[in-house]
């Protein structure tokens, strides 16, 4: 990386570094807020919560399920204020949400979210727009990465969704009270606030698989995966 | 949800251009550019990709078989020198010989130079650098016989076999191609528990010959987590809330699954999302500080079109070029005075005309901007006028010395400005992210100035039920539309809308406000107030949606984009209902009550 010793190319260099940044940034900000959306989905189609206590919200095109009960909102905030960083850090590779039954202890459902981050590599064109007393007229030029459109990656999310809706019909009927847990596979190196601790893999024993639809941005891809315990 | 297409048959309209637009584009007729609105038919929701299943049970399983057992035929043959992703193959290049003599890589690993000289740099660029780091480790870990710990602690039993080992050997790349990292394979998860447990223990990094328990304990544990020792796995220690009572999800699976939107949909009206008729606006000007559509009480649009004002009489279909201006000038702004009589006409050069539609004659001319006048308002009278300076003044028509009001509040144009319909108040917005509220009797300073806009202030729109309540829209920086009581100047609410606003307007019929939007949208919002319930969002233009206005009858909308189409959108119709027969629109409009304004 940092080979050459000329002045004006390690500046070009440093320059191209900060505008992947941004994108990063952005591209982690859209895969935790899918993190979130996802949270309130499996909630909802699990019933882990009342339906009652769900409203719907427009997003990717999709009538999204949000919790409306204030606790549970608080909850998933205080998760995901977490998550932002850690996406924003690229320190998250799994993010995982473990429904289990509150009577027994079983881990009766997982759902686990594998993150990949790309390396940057080609370097990204946009250019800061001045502020000119036309900005109004500049404003149309976007800023999403050059080969997939925002369009393109929210409707890749809303097929996942879509997935997650239908994933009723196949899931075995969650028997009881069961709650859920959020699980994280964080860097070693991560920091990690008071909230947060040490667990296992919660993994379902002898659970069946089936893996969901994917996304990907420009620096991030996002696999989806459902592992369920066999109804005996 | 049925949206057909609007066609409208050609008339033949011929006759009126053949002698001006020969061979190009007729202003205000129908668009041969009609697009049929996609109808989201969403193919069923549950397809999932090919990876059921089984799939996926194959996918785990080929870490042992078919895979790699290709893999390894194809590195037998040689063909893995060329292989890009082949990092580790080419180490073992070497091994490969001694698979043939039944020894163990692991002894050659750790003897050989040739494969401490393969640090990270051979390893693909897939590899993430978690794993380089365990790959290296694994050399110094692995320098003596460590066969039987391996064989103890993984899960493998095929320990001892030279070939397998050689396949255990290439496992880590095939893994991480696979990216399955629930499948993490046991030589990973042992290799990282060697050197978390140096890390952890602290260790001196001379410690080379670990205890065969620990390892295997470490293994075994790994191994169980099936994960990699360099990862923590965090969980969200606070217990989440207890639900508010006991779920029976068979109950809940046999109702709507979103039992408010359904309560809600039956009050909600329909309202028809496909255009009822579609115009060629060539040569529109893509500027969003400019002004160039409105529509008269005699129902008749204006539209200003670089050098040309045409005016399109709804009633009877027909168009006429009401003026021309001078080549070196352009039209920024056109306004209908309150009778419909009269249309103001803005310049680029600051000249402010007033034309007489029905005779076509240019009434009188006022100076006095030296910049363009990008955005008028009348009331009665009076005729308030941005320009680009940021100026507004206020010209009584009816007399010589016309300029009666000088309003300085912005610094940068003025591209919004709308009386309240009683004529007491005054709002105007700039591009100075500025909204500046007037009283009507005291021009000399701002009732309210308001600072909450990131970006220019073009959407003005006064509500027709409460005098006191104003709407603003602002640009593409703040996206955002905020509601004022004019009386205390305080913000009684606001919307987010995602994309610029580039006009506002309330309907007079429905307790509701339709906003376009330009970048990213080049959508119309319709939203329900005071609930600022987005009730539709209508895909309008291929571009951003630049002016927008509203029949007399308040019923349709008019819409100018910089895809140079000017449409029509039936979006507060009176009668609900209806929305059903789009398609025949051009007829039933005809058919229907005289009262109601009908365009053709």
């Amino acid at each position: 990386m940092a080979s050459s010793s000329v002045a004006p190319i390690l500046a070009a260099e440093k320059d191209k570094s900060k505008v992947h940044k941004l994108s990063l940034k952005g591209s982690a900000k859209l895969v935790a807020e899918f993190f979130q959306y996802s949270i309130h989905t499996i909630l909802f189609q699990r019933g882990v919560y009342p339906a009652e206590d769900f409203s719907a919200v427009k997003k990717y095109g999709l009538n999204m399920l949000v919790s409306s009960d204030d606790q549970v909102r608080a909850y998933i905030k205080k998760i995901m204020a977490q998550l932002d960083k850690w996406m924003v850090g690229g320190k998250i590779t799994k993010l995982v949400i473990v429904i289990t039954n509150k009577d027994t202890g079983e881990h009766v459902e997982r759902w686990q979210f594998d993150v990949q981050i790309f390396k940057p590599t080609k370097p990204s064109k946009s250019s800061k727009s001045k502020l000119s007393s036309t900005q109004e007229n500049d404003g149309s030029a976007p800023q999403a990465p050059v080969e997939k459109t925002e369009a393109e990656i929210q409707q890749e999310i809303a097929a996942i969704f879509r997935q997650i809706t239908a994933s009723v019909t196949f899931l075995p009927q969650l028997n009881g009270d069961c709650t859920f847990n959020v699980l994280v596979y964080a860097d070693a190196d991560s920091d990690v606030p008071v909230e947060w601790g040490d667990s296992d893999a919660k993994e379902i024993v002898n659970g069946e698989r089936v893996q969901l639809r994917g996304f990907s941005t420009a620096n991030h891809r996002v696999d989806t995966l459902v592992s369920y315990r066999l109804q005996d | 949800m049925a949206t057909a297409s609007v066609s409208t048959p050609l008339k033949s309209h011929t006759g009126i251009f053949s002698s001006r637009t020969a061979g190009g584009r007729m202003p205000l007729t129908p668009s041969p550019r009609q697009r049929a609105i996609p109808i989201n038919l969403n193919s069923s929701p549950f397809t999932p990709d090919k990876p059921t299943n089984d799939g996926h049970r194959a996918a785990s399983k080929s870490v042992y078989g078919r895979d790699l057992s290709s893999h390894l035929a194809r590195s037998t043959s040689g063909a893995h020198r060329n292989s890009p992703k082949s990092n580790i193959a080419r180490g073992v290049s070497t091994p490969r010989k001694a698979l043939e003599l039944g020894v163990s890589d692991f002894t050659l690993t750790g003897t050989g130079l040739h494969n401490r000289g393969t640090p990270a740099s051979t390893r693909s660029k897939k590899t993430a650098p978690l794993r380089q780091k365990a790959a290296k480790t694994s050399i110094n870990y692995a320098a003596d016989r460590f066969i039987p710990n391996r064989g103890a602690s993984s899960a493998i039993a095929n320990v001892g076999s030279g070939k397998l080992d050689f396949q255990e050997k290439q496992r880590p790349r095939t893994g991480n191609s696979e990216a399955s990292s629930v499948l993490a394979s046991a030589t990973d998860d042992a290799i990282a528990a060697l050197e978390g447990l140096s890390l952890d223990d602290g260790e001196p990094a001379s410690y080379s010959r670990p205890s065969p328990n620990t390892v295997a304990y470490q293994d075994s544990l790994a191994d169980a987590c099936g994960v990699n020792l360099n990862q923590r796995i965090l969980q969200f220690k606070p217990a989440p809330p207890e639900s508010s009572k006991p779920i029976d999800l068979r109950q809940q699976y046999n109702r709507p699954l979103k039992p408010a939107g359904a309560g809600a949909a039956q009050f909600r009206r329909r309202i028809a999302t496909a255009p009822e008729r579609v115009l060629d606006a060539p040569g529109l000007i893509d500027d969003y500080y400019l002004n160039l559509l409105d529509w008269s009480s005699c129902n008749q649009v204006a539209i200003g079109l670089e050098r040309n004002v045409y005016v399109w009489s709804a009633d009877e279909g027909s168009v006429s070029s009401l003026l021309e201006t001078s080549p070196d000038t352009y039209v920024s702004s056109v306004k209908w005075s309150g009778d419909g009589a009269y249309v103001g006409v803005g310049l680029g050069t600051g000249e402010v005309q007033i034309w007489d539609v029905a005779e076509g004659v240019k009434v009188r001319s006022m100076f006095g901007h030296d910049t363009r006048v990008g955005v008028m308002g009348w009331s009665k009278h009076l005729l308030s006028t941005g320009a680009r300076s940021g100026l507004v003044y206020n010209h009584d028509v009816r007399i010589a010395e016309h300029k009666v009001a000088e309003l300085v509040s912005h610094t940068s144009e003025v591209c919004g400005l709308e009386w309240r319909s009683d004529g007491a108040q005054l709002a105007t917005g700039g591009n100075d992210n500025l909204l500046s509220i007037w009283d009507a009797r005291s021009l000399a300073v701002p009732k309210f100035t308001k600072t909450n806009h990131k970006a220019a202030v073009k959407a003005v729109a006064w509500c027709p039920w409460n005098m006191n309540l104003l709407a603003t829209g602002g640009g593409s920086h703040d996206k955002h539309i905020h509601f004022w009581n004019t009386t205390s100047g305080a913000r009684v609410n606001s919307i987010d809308t995602g994309s610029q606003v580039t006009s506002l307007r309330w309907s007079p019929h429905y307790r509701e406000i339709v906003s376009s939007s330009g970048f990213p949208a080049n959508s119309l919002s319709i939203w329900s107030y005071p609930t600022l319930v987005r009730n539709v969002e209508i895909p309008a233009h291929e571009s951003r949606v630049l002016h927008s206005c509203l029949s007399p009858d308040g019923q349709m909308l008019a819409t100018a984009a910089a895809d140079e189409s000017l449409k029509f959108w039936k979006i507060f119709e009176k009668k609900a209902g209806a929305g059903a027969g789009v398609g025949g629109a051009g007829s039933s409009g005809k058919a229907e009550m005289s009262k109601q304004m009908t365009i053709r």
